[in-house]
């Protein structure tokens, strides 16, 4: 099997130091330094009136924390869409699904004012099945569709369509500054209560993600394969489109859209540690973590001491990235 | 196909004509209601009066001007890139083009702190300066896409579109960027402007363009003899005593040009410069030298007609033509992608 245990080896040790030396950073640096040693005075002996210990407690962790995580899901529903569609530009953002889940969270602010915050994840992770299936569903019946290239396409293009209808309503409304402050800069004032629910649920979609580790690494094989081996192949697509679902849907509620980590990161990973899914997606998953937030550090201080939207830095890096994939994989092989 | 001579003046007196209704209902219509025959009265100078005079030549006429010479501009280009990638689904909007113009007029927006709103009478030579910004970062985009989805010596299609959709958000990623880092009054002109609107357009905007649209446009039509060689096997072509790679390289700039002056003044607009062609080839052939023509018109006719529903669909409140070209032009993008083959 093409798999590089020294390189899983040298992953796992090396990843967890990276990822809590990141968070340290995150939760110290910014417009305000906080040094260490308060950082640790506001784990061990929290002091109410410490304005510092507040800052850390309300702001950094818990934007680290969130980063950390939607970094984690939207990488692994990257890994899992490139698996089950054997497609190196699956991604939730190229193919709909994020900007199906934006759609949904639009019409309810338009709609349903009200709403509580399960009930928009809730519909945020329907949004992401919305967006998914009209993708693949329209894919599927042109001819060639699903081919990488033809398929990143239609994602795109579909997806600038729901979201421009989105915008449409929005502006009726007179809500568009609203949402487009909604979609481009969450990250620095996230609600507390939604990380406490969407975190949680973007872990029961992580583990079902891992659970299906294995059937994706066999559908990977090809689909002839997979039947050959043994394996129903529609359930492990329904599973697998219901785990980006919530991994997406949970991400985009927290912190709006975010593009390119869910296509970069399980790529990165594959040069690391080889073609099994196994493996690949809890590396996914740890990577997409640390590439975050690294992405949310830079973000702080590109231009300084304003705050870059975070989604403009996935993009710089994700963009050249995005071409270089189409150089070198988007052959005649792949284009037809 | 030889093109019926007839057949093609009928089809251009139409087309005419229909620009002249779709003008007419976008001049007639708005908040401020005015009755077909003050209208005609203020055109014709019969006994105007200030208020009527400042509506219809100060804020309507102007902007339909725009929003008829930003159509035909994109249409052209879109002539040229289609018939220079010999790909039917290229568009300066889809491939990048505007997106690398908008990128370098936000830049330099912001480094002259340039309101594009409120022009004074003597600042012309500001404004001609912002489309020569925007060529230089649409010839940006161009090369980048030449470079990225040249191989072996020919284009190939897919590749375009996905690099041009990729150099997109790449510089609107950019061009976010620089727009936050404006002080309010300049983000609050540059974010409308962004989103492809006309809606605050004036005379010196067309102004601003007519050159533009003239010189190239001239420069183009006489050199749409080639647009027809190009759709001929490249070694026919080089035997003809053509050298291809100069010559479309010309064009191309020529077409980043249009492109720069229209989103200069209009932002972003995309898929007029695909539906337009597309249309234009339905109706008369493949003939550039009658299609032009004919492509130029219906890119003013769509163009004035969503800037019509942009304004009065959802009145009093504004959207902008960009999203309503977007909610038509993507559908029909995804039609012609089904049937192209694959």
């Amino acid at each position: 099997m093409n798999f590089s245990y020294r390189h899983f080896i040298l992953f796992s040790t090396i990843m967890p130091v990276l990822i809590v030396v990141v968070t340290i950073m995150s939760i110290s640096m910014g417009t305000k330094s906080i040094s260490l040693e308060t950082i640790n005075d506001a784990f061990i002996r929290y002091d109410k009136e410490n304005i510092d210990h507040q800052i850390i407690w309300s702001g950094r962790l818990p934007r680290a924390l969130a980063v950390l995580c939607v970094g984690a899901f939207l990488a692994t529903a990257g890994a899992i869409m490139q698996g089950i569609t054997r497609n190196f530009l699956a991604s939730p953002s190229i193919m709909g699904v994020t900007d199906g889940s934006a759609f949904f969270i639009t019409m309810a602010f338009v709609f349903l004012p009200g709403i509580s915050s399960f009930n928009l994840v809730l519909l945020s992770m329907l949004g992401s099945l919305f967006g998914g299936a009209l993708v693949f569903g329209f894919a599927s019946i042109i001819k060639n569709g699903l081919s990488p290239v033809r398929l990143a396409i239609i994602g795109t293009v579909i997806g600038t369509f729901i979201s421009s209808i989105g915008t449409a309503i929005a502006m009726y409304h007179q809500i568009s500054q609203t949402i487009t402050m909604w979609y481009n800069s969450k990250v620095h004032m996230l609600e507390m209560e939604l990380i406490y629910l969407c975190v949680p649920i973007g872990m029961i979609g992580l583990i079902l993600a891992l659970s299906l580790a294995r059937a994706v690494t066999i559908t990977a094989l090809g689909e002839d394969v997979a039947v050959g081996l043994g394996q129903n192949t529609r359930i492990v697509k329904v599973l697998s489109m219901l785990a980006v679902a919530i991994l997406t849907g949970t991400a985009v509620a927290l912190v709006g859209k975010i593009a390119f980590v869910g296509l970069v990161v399980p790529h990165i990973v594959r040069m690391l540690v080889g073609v099994d899914y196994r493996v690949i997606i809890p590396c996914s998953a740890v990577m997409g973590a640390f590439f975050l937030a690294g992405c949310d550090l830079l973000s702080r201080y590109i231009n300084f001491p304003f705050e870059t939207p975070i989604g403009v830095v996935t993009a710089l890096i994700g963009v050249p990235f995005f071409l270089y994939l189409i150089r070198r994989k988007g052959g005649e092989k792949y284009a037809a | 196909m030889p093109l019926n001579k007839t057949k093609w003046l009928f089809i251009m007196g139409t087309l005419f004509f229909t620009l002249l209704f779709a003008m007419y209902i976008h001049l007639t219509s708005g908040v401020f209601t005015m009755t077909t025959p003050e209208v005609f009265k203020t055109l014709l100078r019969i006994d105007s009066t200030e208020q009527f005079d400042l509506v219809i030549f100060d804020f309507r006429l102007p902007r339909i001007i725009t929003a008829a010479l930003v159509g035909m501009g994109l249409a052209m280009a879109g002539v040229v890139l289609q018939g220079i990638t010999k790909n039917a689904l290229a568009d300066p909007g889809i491939i990048g083009i505007n997106a690398g113009a908008g990128c370098a007029i936000v830049i330099f927006m912001f480094f002259f702190n340039m309101e594009l709103i409120n022009v004074e009478i003597n600042s012309l030579v500001k404004i001609l300066i912002v489309p020569i910004f925007g060529f230089v970062g649409g010839a940006i985009a161009a090369a980048i896409i030449l470079v990225i989805s040249y191989k072996h010596g020919r284009m190939d299609m897919q590749r375009l579109i996905l690099t041009g959709i990729a150099i997109n958000t790449g510089f609107s990623a950019v061009t976010l960027f620089w727009s936050l880092k404006m002080d309010e009054g300049d983000y609050q002109a540059a974010a409308i402007w962004m989103n492809g609107s006309i809606y605050n357009s004036n005379w010196y905007f067309v102004n601003a363009m007519l050159p533009w649209l003239i010189i190239l446009g001239v420069y183009i039509y006489r050199k749409t003899y080639l647009l027809d060689y190009f759709q001929l096997e490249e070694e026919t072509v080089t035997s003809l005593g053509i050298s291809i790679e100069k010559e479309k390289i010309k064009l191309m700039l020529a077409s980043v040009g249009l492109v720069s002056a229209c989103v200069s003044v209009s932002g972003s607009i995309g898929f007029i410069g695909l539906m337009a062609p597309h249309i234009a080839r339905q109706l008369v052939g493949i003939h550039h030298r009658y299609m032009m023509p004919v492509s130029l018109f219906i890119g003013a006719v769509l163009l004035v007609f969503s800037d019509y529903v942009a304004k009065t669909v959802f009145s009093p409140v504004e959207l902008s033509v960009g999203i309503v070209v977007s909610l038509v032009g993507i559908p029909y993008f995804l039609y012609l992608l089904v049937k192209s083959k694959g």
